[in-house]
């Protein structure tokens, strides 16, 4: 075995692509993915079926443990990366120990986004980003019979289908923060309500004010000025990258580490993928993210391949591409809906 | 140069018994110990004495509290309010395994909120000197050195060309972040003083240099940066595009500006902020903050950015602006997509623009804060390319005219209260030493043998206690003056102040009783205790480096990092002999009966 060490942080599709292409491209080299989710990686886009009960917990993993280890690929689960120091090439863990690296790849996706607007009443909002979130969102299903879905993203309106086949009454609340990283104008919205009053659900227009918990099984909202009931309400704002731990590192981070459109961050052997990268593309002259699992496991496979000396540019973004806010996103689910 | 000053112990017939072991240094080696060891007060332009004043609050003695803030920053109710909180970045809390640092700007407040009502200024005031001195300019930095200048025993006279003293404080700040009786009961204590304020008279105007020279002993300008540094793009100069300064004032004034429905403000410090928060407030439904670089970069602190997000202000990064268009009015900004190049000296990162990546943003009102510079006035002496007086000297507050001097933004170009209240101070320093030949006041290093606290190591897992804020959103826009900050309950502010390590106190292991049984090593949060072969000092004799080594058999010393300590204290709670010892350590200001006449 060779004295390199590549280094993942984030088991996330683009993480665990990243890592078997390491693997075969560096037979030789230590290969390690750090998580701070403690379970090995998962189809997160089934976690609402999950929370239906289609779909069992050993259903939603990728890959058994055993495959790693036939590959040598070491999995720190459930271990968190606090610092990086690029200079010396090495991470600090939250448990204080130091990893030292010949390679970096930061694939950590990113984490529920609550607009600071709402952070005041955030412990009375449920997301649903992880294992644990759909864990959560199982449990306090059996005992309401009403949700409130706010923000709207690719995964709520999954689990607002999800909610209906359980046969729960589903309201839908749209304003200019729904639809991330969408803008939810007029015409948007009109859209978006066809699609879900066609399919059962009650489509609202307004802003929260308030969130007063009443019961364990209920929860008091205010929406401009009128007040109603619900049992759940869930926070669908779109993710922001989870990369906390890089402030101040020397990275350059606006929505998501700034790469070129080969994945490499502004330090030489340090490559970001996945939900995590705001990927710079020179036919636009712009910076675009893409997220998605099955991009997030391509920008995983490109980054590794990259990081060992390849030169693969990231794909030009599909046409269905939308500009918001100055990044670039190819979806548009709610048409799906 | 140490000096004991101590009430030596009696042989117990003596009525006198030992209160503390307090001893004073003025040697450099223990300066350069508190540079590495206090990195809090290390990094507070004014030297205040976080530690202590911490603890002094969990103590619950506020007034105590406040006035150890005041003896070096003579603003407590201000700064714990609108402080770029430099100390915060340094704070060990916050250090990578450590968590988020503690909030010292909010401690700060509450010992300015809960102090004893009427509570006395312990202020130590010389006799008068027979000697005056103009300060010109009523802003932080002029009333710092007022208020040294006047306890020094000067006859202070001071010059503003505003309506009302306070300069930046009052008009470059926004009464929702600074209410003005705050501000004004501060500027009451300096003023109590004795010091005659004439506002209105602006220099050059009103107020001629050669008069000021002629008249009094020294002449401080003190005269801030009100000078806007535009864009230099085309169409600034149409009708709905202000100057972020000229804006604030306005604002300031009661001069509401007029503000359309969508503002674009362009800039990344304060003012900027304080722009697009009074756009909103003056009813701009939707209003922008663009930024060259990205919001990691921003200038201002995390939690200024919090609630401008949360009053809906949306922050924009990675965009330059070419050109401000529209038809007798603006009605859009075009800027070109920007990206990071290599790093610069400062350690910060060039940004290029992109070429051919052109994009308007349209808008009503376009607001310039990309910053500002002092104003020149008629003086003599030696000055820069845009007429500023220049400074000299190691402390920058001389110029080349005796009995001249300069401070604050007007001699630094623009910096932040702090750092205006810092050089204030100073300046005051080498007036007061070139007019009474010798120094008044006297840095040091003040050591007290102490027990170890009753801090807890679970006070280390306490969460950062953050600052509750005006809600609904409606009742904070719905009025410019109303403060959106509602400052920490005691209960709160009690909880935050056990977060901080207390860094001034100093663990040391006394070698000749450690049984180097390593309970302590063990017991260490991090790699804060050395097995050490040996030292590195430097030409002053601190100690800047230790060789460490695993071999017992090279072991010459178990010692205590104390850059790398959190005083969590757990070393000397274990150690079975007891050979740990705890000393407060402090850098203070002592009174200096040196020279003068």
């Amino acid at each position: 075995m060779s004295g390199e060490h590549y280094l993942i942080i984030g088991n996330g599709p683009a993480g665990r692509e990243a890592a078997i292409t390491l693997r075969e491209k560096a037979p030789q080299s230590r290969v390690t993915v750090i998580s701070k989710e403690n379970v090995r990686c998962y189809q997160p886009h089934l976690l609402p079926q999950f929370i239906a009960g289609q779909v069992s917990e050993e259903e939603l993993f990728t890959l058994p443990f055993s495959f790693f280890k036939e590959r040598d690929i070491k999995l720190r689960l459930g271990q968190c990366v606090v610092d990086v120091d690029f200079h010396k090439s090495q991470v600090t863990m939250a448990h204080k120990e130091i990893i030292p690296y010949t390679g970096l790849i930061i694939a950590v996706g990113g984490t529920p986004r609550i607009p600071e607007r709402c952070h005041r009443y955030r412990d009375r909002m449920l997301t649903l980003k992880t294992l644990t979130d759909a864990r959560m969102w199982a449990e306090k299903l059996q005992k309401v019979s009403s949700a409130l879905i706010v923000g709207g993203d690719l995964t709520s309106f999954a689990l607002t289908r999800t909610l209906l086949a359980m046969g729960k009454r589903v309201s839908f609340l749209l304003n200019e923060e729904s639809l991330w990283p969408v803008r939810c104008d007029d015409q948007v919205f009109r859209e978006a309500r066809v699609k879900l009053e066609q399919g059962g659900v009650e489509a609202l227009r307004g802003t929260i004010q308030d969130i007063v918990r009443r019961s364990e099984t209920s929860l008091e909202v205010t929406v401009d000025n009128k007040t109603f009931e619900t049992g759940i309400v869930g926070a669908f704002y779109g993710l922001r990258p989870d990369v906390g731990f890089l402030a101040g590192s020397g990275l350059t981070i606006e929505r998501g580490i700034l790469v070129d459109e080969y994945l490499k961050t502004e330090v030489d052997n340090v490559y970001a993928a996945g939900d995590c990268a705001q990927v710079y593309h020179p036919g636009l002259k712009d910076y675009w993210v893409s997220i998605g699992y099955g991009n997030a496991e391509n920008l995983g496979r490109i980054a590794a391949s990259n990081l060992m000396g390849e030169k693969t540019p990231v794909e030009t973004p599909q046409e269905s591409i939308l500009c918001a806010e100055g990044v670039r996103v190819n979806t548009s689910w709610w048409l799906e809906f | 140069m140490r000096e004991q000053s101590d009430y030596p112990a009696q042989d117990g017939k003596s009525e006198l018994k030992v209160v503390k072991q307090v001893s004073y240094s003025t040697d450099p080696a223990d300066f350069h110990y508190m540079t590495v060891n206090v990195p809090c007060q290390n990094a507070c332009p004014a030297a205040t004495n976080i530690p202590a004043y911490i603890r002094t609050l969990f103590e619950e003695r506020y007034s105590r509290s406040y006035e150890l803030n005041r003896i070096a920053n003579i603003f407590p109710g201000v700064l714990g309010r609108v402080c770029s909180r430099p100390c915060e970045d340094q704070c060990r809390h916050g250090e990578p395994e450590l968590g988020r640092p503690v909030n010292i700007c909010h401690i700060k407040r509450a010992a300015a909120d809960y102090r004893r009502e009427g509570h006395i200024y312990m202020e130590r005031l010389f006799a008068p000197l027979g000697k005056s001195v103009a300060i010109i300019g009523a802003g932080p930095s002029g009333l710092a050195a007022a208020h040294d200048l006047s306890t020094i025993g000067f006859k202070v006279v001071m010059f503003e060309a505003f309506d009302q003293p306070g300069g930046m404080l009052r008009y470059g700040i926004p009464e929702f972040r600074l209410p003005r009786d705050v501000l004004q009961a501060e500027i009451d204590s300096i003023l109590r003083l004795g010091v005659t304020l004439h506002t209105g008279r602006r220099i050059g105007a009103d107020v001629r240099m050669e008069d000021l020279l002629r008249d009094y002993d020294a002449v401080l300008a003190a005269t801030g940066c009100y000078t806007s540094i535009p864009l230099g793009v085309p169409g600034e100069d149409l009708p709905g595009v202000y100057a972020g300064l000229e804006f604030m004032i306005d604002v300031t004034s009661g001069k509401a500006p007029r503000v359309g429905e969508k503002a674009l403000v362009v800039g990344a410090g304060f003012t900027a902020f304080d722009c697009a928060r009074s756009a909103l407030r003056l009813g701009a439904r939707e209003v922008s903050i663009c930024l060259r670089r990205t919001e990691e970069d921003l200038r201002v602190t995390r939690d200024e950015i919090l609630e401008a997000k949360r009053e809906g202000i949306s922050i924009k990064s990675l965009m330059l602006s070419q050109r401000i268009v529209g038809q007798g009015r603006a009605q859009g900004v075009e800027f070109v997509r920007t990206r990071p190049e290599s790093v610069r000296a400062d350690g910060k990162r060039e940004i290029a623009p992109i070429q051919g990546s052109e994009f308007m943003e349209p808008c009503d009102t376009v607001i310039v804060a990309t910053g500002q510079r002092s104003t020149p006035f008629d003086a003599p002496g030696e000055k820069d390319r845009h007429g500023i007086l220049t400074p000299l000297g190691a402390r920058g507050a001389r110029t080349s005219v005796p009995g001249l001097y300069v401070a604050g933004d007007y001699a630094t170009g623009p910096s932040t209260v702090i750092q205006a209240v810092a050089q204030g101070r100073r300046a005051a320093e080498v007036i007061a030493e070139d007019l009474t030949g010798g120094t008044r006041r006297q840095k040091a290093v003040r050591m007290e043998d102490t027990t170890i606290t009753d801090r807890s190591r679970s006070w280390d897992y306490i969460q950062r206690q953050e600052m509750p804020t005006v809600a609904p959103m409606a009742k904070r826009l719905g009025s410019a003056d109303i403060e959106v900050e509602t400052g920490y309950e005691r209960d709160a502010a009690h909880e935050e102040s056990k977060r901080c390590y207390l860094c001034y106190l100093h663990y040391e292991i006394d070698m000749d009783r450690c049984i180097y049984c390593r309970y302590c090593i063990d017991v260490a949060p991090r790699d804060c205790i050395k097995l050490v072969e040996s030292v590195e000092t430097n030409e002053a004799g601190a100690i800047v480096g230790y060789k460490e080594t695993t071999s017992w058999r090279r072991v010459n010393a178990v010692m205590i990092d104390n850059a790398r300590c959190i005083r969590c204290g757990e070393c000397a709670r274990v150690c079975p002999v007891d050979c740990i010892s705890v000393t407060k350590v402090e850098l203070v200001e002592r009174l200096s009966m040196e020279g003068g006449q």
